[in-house]
């Protein structure tokens, strides 16, 4: 996942955490999903948002909120599957 | 769908932190925040007071031996990590056959329905019950040991499916001819023994592909875990445990401290469901909805008020049993040292249906997700992002929720037969549907970026749409099987003065 990309990502999670009313800066090891900051309808939008942008199927993968869970764990996905 | 909107300590996202604004009597409440409280519950006496007032508190709802076991066991587990997984699997497993032994339970109803059909006298459903338990727990071991060895078969895949299909066969070979006497009656008490772990063993099979997979003591303890011998899993599976486990003594003294509140706050409900009861039907004679569509059928229906009155008292009713038994199986999790979110948290300040859904009845709604809703949403209608959400959500509120209710009542099978099961199933399959589609369209809105007013208006206005279409819809969830779709509609109708 290339600097600009996470970038990108960053900001979306950003807007997201905001429309939950949650402005707290996030660290890119972080948890969002497990730590209850985000909700599964947030996680639905990311991963819409990850098969739009990045273009992975998650169709084939054992999906697992883990996989998601930070900007780290999403580039890391990112990376396996690109 | 939504969530999990709530933090380990139920709050919702975004508000975990923030206590500004806090009312004073929530943060007297707060003990769990306190630095002195949290010192104090380390040492022994506070141990000790945690652990009574515990037993007290599950005592309102258990025998004083099994709120004892209960406790005991829970907080074993939490103050000796070493042997945590040995005391839970010993604790879960001892509380499922001394259930089978001591109470009069579901299990043994079931298999006593079908030796009486079949005229078996000389079988004990206690010796089938115990046999088929023996089974299981045998069975779920080899099951957790094939998928760890083949983690591409269909059952590591689609573990659900593959259990329902499991029951299917098993039901569809009772109803055979050949299948009389003894042997129905075996088949039958290994179904319904069979049936709640259908809903928990699924978890532990997913979690046998993750990296940190828990060991199988572990995943056997939380088969119908101690703390929640029930149909649903309370706590998900042990993925979920291990990610909410506290580790250290502080947190677990947190923990426990959440845990007393919410045994003492599933006991402050307790109280107001018996009050109800007692002002409202004792005092004030309102009808059940049974009572008043019997009434209303039998053409001396009550005065609209009334009908209105039974209705909203049984809404009440259901949404107090739901948030009472919720707060006591989360908070013997939490003294066993698992930071939990709240079952049922402020049902009341839902602002949409997927709100509602979310809040009302958390770990229902998560075995919902995670076993239809995430399926359904990575492989149907990928390309048309509203009708995506909008089916996923109709799968996990509507088709998930009415399998799961049918389980819960397999019994029927037995007595009804498949035809008759069904057939007074429609009136909850309409709840389904009309339940499902509404939480889809509440979700498709959410995406659409369309929220709720947050004015004092708009919020009177959530209130009063979202509790409005529960207690309308409450009609036909009730449990009873007794009266048709049609007859519901019909008296639902009367109330709003239409004959």
């Amino acid at each position: 996942m290339d600097v600009n990309a996470k970038q990108k990502l960053r900001e979306f999670l950003k807007e997201t955490l905001a429309k939950l009313a949650d402005h707290k800066e996030f660290s890119d090891s972080e948890s969002l999903f497990i730590s209850g900051r985000l909700d599964s309808f947030s996680m639905m939008n990311l991963i819409m948002h990850l098969e739009e942008s990045c273009g992975i199927d998650f169709s084939d993968l054992d999906f697992d909120v883990g996989l998601v869970d930070s900007v780290d764990d999403i580039e890391a996905l990112v990376d396996s599957k690109t | 769908m939504s969530t999990p909107a709530s933090t380990a300590d139920g709050a919702a996202p975004g508000r975990a932190d923030d206590s500004s604004g806090v009312n004073p009597w929530r943060r007297f409440l707060a003990i769990d925040e306190r630095e002195n409280f949290i010192a104090w519950s380390q040492t022994l006496t506070g141990r000790l007071l945690i652990y009574l007032t515990a037993i007290v508190a599950v005592a309102t709802y258990f025998p004083w031996w099994e709120s004892a076991l209960v406790v005991s066991a829970a907080m074993a587990a939490a103050y000796a990590p070493n042997f945590r997984n040995p005391i839970l699997f010993t604790a879960t497993w001892v509380a499922a056959f001394l259930e089978m032994g001591l109470a009069e339970n579901r299990i043994l109803r079931d298999i006593g329905i079908v030796l009486q059909q079949e005229q078996v006298t000389n079988v004990a459903p206690i010796a089938l019950a115990a046999a088929f338990l023996l089974l299981v727990m045998v069975g779920a071991w080899a099951s957790l040991d094939f998928v760890r060895r083949r983690p591409k078969s269909f059952l590591a895949r689609r573990p659900l499916v593959t259990l329902l299909a499991v029951e299917v066969l098993l039901f569809s070979l009772t109803t055979l001819d050949v299948m009389q006497g003894l042997p129905r009656v075996v088949l039958w008490s290994m179904l319904v023994v069979l049936t709640p772990y259908v809903w928990f063993l699924p978890y532990a099979i997913v979690d046998q592909r993750a990296r940190d997979a828990s060991p199988p003591l572990l995943q056997l303890a939380v088969l119908r875990p101690f703390w929640s011998p029930s149909y649903l899993p309370f706590g998900k599976g042990a993925a979920f445990l291990r990610k909410k486990l506290s580790k250290t003594p502080r947190d677990v003294a947190i923990t426990q401290l959440k845990a007393v509140k919410l045994l003492l706050w599933s006991n402050a409900l307790l109280a107001v469901k018996t009050a109800m009861a007692w002002l409202f039907v004792e005092q004030m004679q309102i009808p059940s909805v049974e009572l008043a569509l019997d009434a209303f059928l039998g053409s001396q229906p009550y005065p609209i008020t009334v009908g209105w009155s039974a209705l909203i008292l049984s809404t009440a009713n259901y949404a107090l049993k739901i948030a009472m038994w919720t707060g006591l199986f989360i908070g013997i999790a939490r003294l066993a040292a698992y930071r939990l979110p709240r079952g049922c948290w402020r049902p009341l300040e839902s602002r949409t249906l997927m709100d509602y859904f979310n809040r009302f009845h958390y770990y229902f709604k998560e075995l919902l997700v995670d076993f239809f809703f995430v399926p359904t949403f990575f492989t149907m209608f990928r390309k048309h992002p509203r009708l995506r959400m909008f089916f996923a959500t109709f799968m996990a509120a509507g088709v998930g929720n009415a399998i799961w209710h049918f389980t819960w009542e397999i019994h029927l099978l037995a007595t009804m037969g498949l035809a008759g099961a069904v057939e007074t199933y429609t009136s909850y399959l309409f709840y389904c549907v009309v339940l499902a589609t509404g939480i889809g369209i509440s979700q498709v809105r959410a995406n659409l970026g369309i929220r709720p007013s947050s004015t004092f208006f708009g919020r009177c206005y959530s209130f009063l749409f979202v509790w409005s279409f529960v207690v309308c819809l409450h009609v036909f969830g009730d449990e009873s099987r007794n009266h048709t779709l049609g007859e519901r509609l019909s008296f639902l109708a009367s109330l709003f003065g239409v004959s």
